[in-house]
């Protein structure tokens, strides 16, 4: 009875064909920024579990909840990063540039930092300054090392204790 | 650098599964499915929810009831000209190798790195070479000191490889390609100690 889908998946499994036989309905549902993966995998109980083995998340998806708490999306918050998408409407800006500022947030006296994620501002009529001081106003800039240090002491004493 | 995309599949929940809610035996099903694997759309990393579900017939011989889910997911498929950070991993004669923690096939080819450049053995580390970058009087050595981001050039995809040497690297089934020869780009230190000077340039 077993189909020739199942046999295809079988192989696939086993690692001799690289496509799994699944149909995709929307390769391309919505891109996502850093921010919203962290969120979701944080509401699935990443973040107020420490010992990492009681909340159903896979050790994958910690290690991009890992790389994500490195980036500025960990201090970022829903109502920032729509008013800020919003906002950036006014200056002509691709999405993908716009997920790119949201993604890397580049500061004032980072000004270099914008040059690879928008394409011929001067051409465009693009406002680099405006876009810099909309970043500054409503994207939090990551909190100084010696901070972050200090948390993940503080983590490690929690875990001790419990 | 992620995206959501919508796929429909046919789902074997088996039957020690069968006592749980069925969303719940499901979603295990799927996440050992597809977590952490290339598909050709991408790193599948997170299952963001399932849509429907249908189904939930046993065939004959089998324990297990088979549903067909449509359902939708979140995969790391960065799109080309996006800006990543990522941390220095390795690096060859061929060029520099970064990681992104969750995924670790970013490669910087010796092309893409700025010129004028030069690589040398590395004095701390016998078997790697260290890339160093020469702008004016100043050498900058790319070295695992801080984030280095670079741009998206390329991704591709290469098949599963039917004979391979003993020693060969795990075979790496999605490849991202990427240039720090731009200006902002790079590990992240050159950039804060230049900002004046990359000013200038413009």
């Amino acid at each position: 009875m077993r189909s020739f889908k199942d046999n295809e998946r079988s192989l696939a499994r086993l690692g001799f064909t690289q496509d799994v036989d699944v149909c995709r309905v929307k390769a391309n549902a919505g891109a996502l920024t850093n921010f919203e993966v962290l969120n979701l995998i944080n509401s699935k109980g990443a973040s107020k579990d420490t010992t990492r083995v009681i909340a159903a998340i896979a050790r994958s998806e910690y290690k991009v909840c890992d790389y994500l708490n490195e980036t500025v999306a960990s201090t970022q918050t829903l109502e920032s990063v729509t008013t800020f998408s919003d906002k950036c409407k006014d200056f002509k800006l691709a999405k993908a540039e716009i997920l790119n500022i949201i993604n890397i947030r580049p500061s004032v006296d980072f000004k270099a930092l914008l040059d690879p994620i928008i394409e011929e501002p001067k051409e465009r009529g693009i406002d680099t300054d405006g876009i810099l001081e909309l970043v500054q106003d409503l994207l939090p800039p990551l909190p100084v090392v010696e901070t972050q240090m200090e948390k993940d002491q503080d983590e490690t004493n929690n875990g001790e204790e419990s | 650098m992620f995206c959501l995309s919508e796929l429909e599949d046919t789902v074997r929940v088996p039957p020690s599964d069968l006592n749980l809610p069925l969303e719940v035996a499901i979603k295990k099903a799927l996440q050992k499915l597809f977590l952490d694997k290339v598909l050709s759309i991408g790193l599948c990393v997170s299952i963001y929810g399932i849509k429907s579900i249908e189904g939930g017939f046993v065939l004959p011989g089998d324990g297990a009831a088979t549903y067909k889910v449509v359902f939708r997911i979140v995969v790391f498929r960065p799109f080309v000209g996006e800006v990543i950070a990522a941390k220095f991993k390795e690096s060859d004669s061929n060029g520099l190798r970064l990681t992104l923690g969750f995924f670790e096939d970013v490669y910087v080819p010796a092309p893409l790195i700025p010129t004028p450049n030069r690589c040398e053995p590395d004095p701390y580390n016998r078997n790697q070479m260290r890339w160093v970058w020469k702008y004016g009087d100043d050498e900058f050595i790319i070295d695992d000191s801080c984030q280095i981001k670079f741009r998206v050039e390329n991704i591709s995809y290469p098949p599963v490889p039917t004979e391979r040497a003993e020693d060969a690297k795990p075979f790496a089934p999605m490849v991202v390609t990427g240039t720090i020869d731009d200006d902002g780009l790079g590990p992240v230190s050159w950039w804060e100690a230049c900002a004046p000077i990359s000013d200038a340039e413009d």
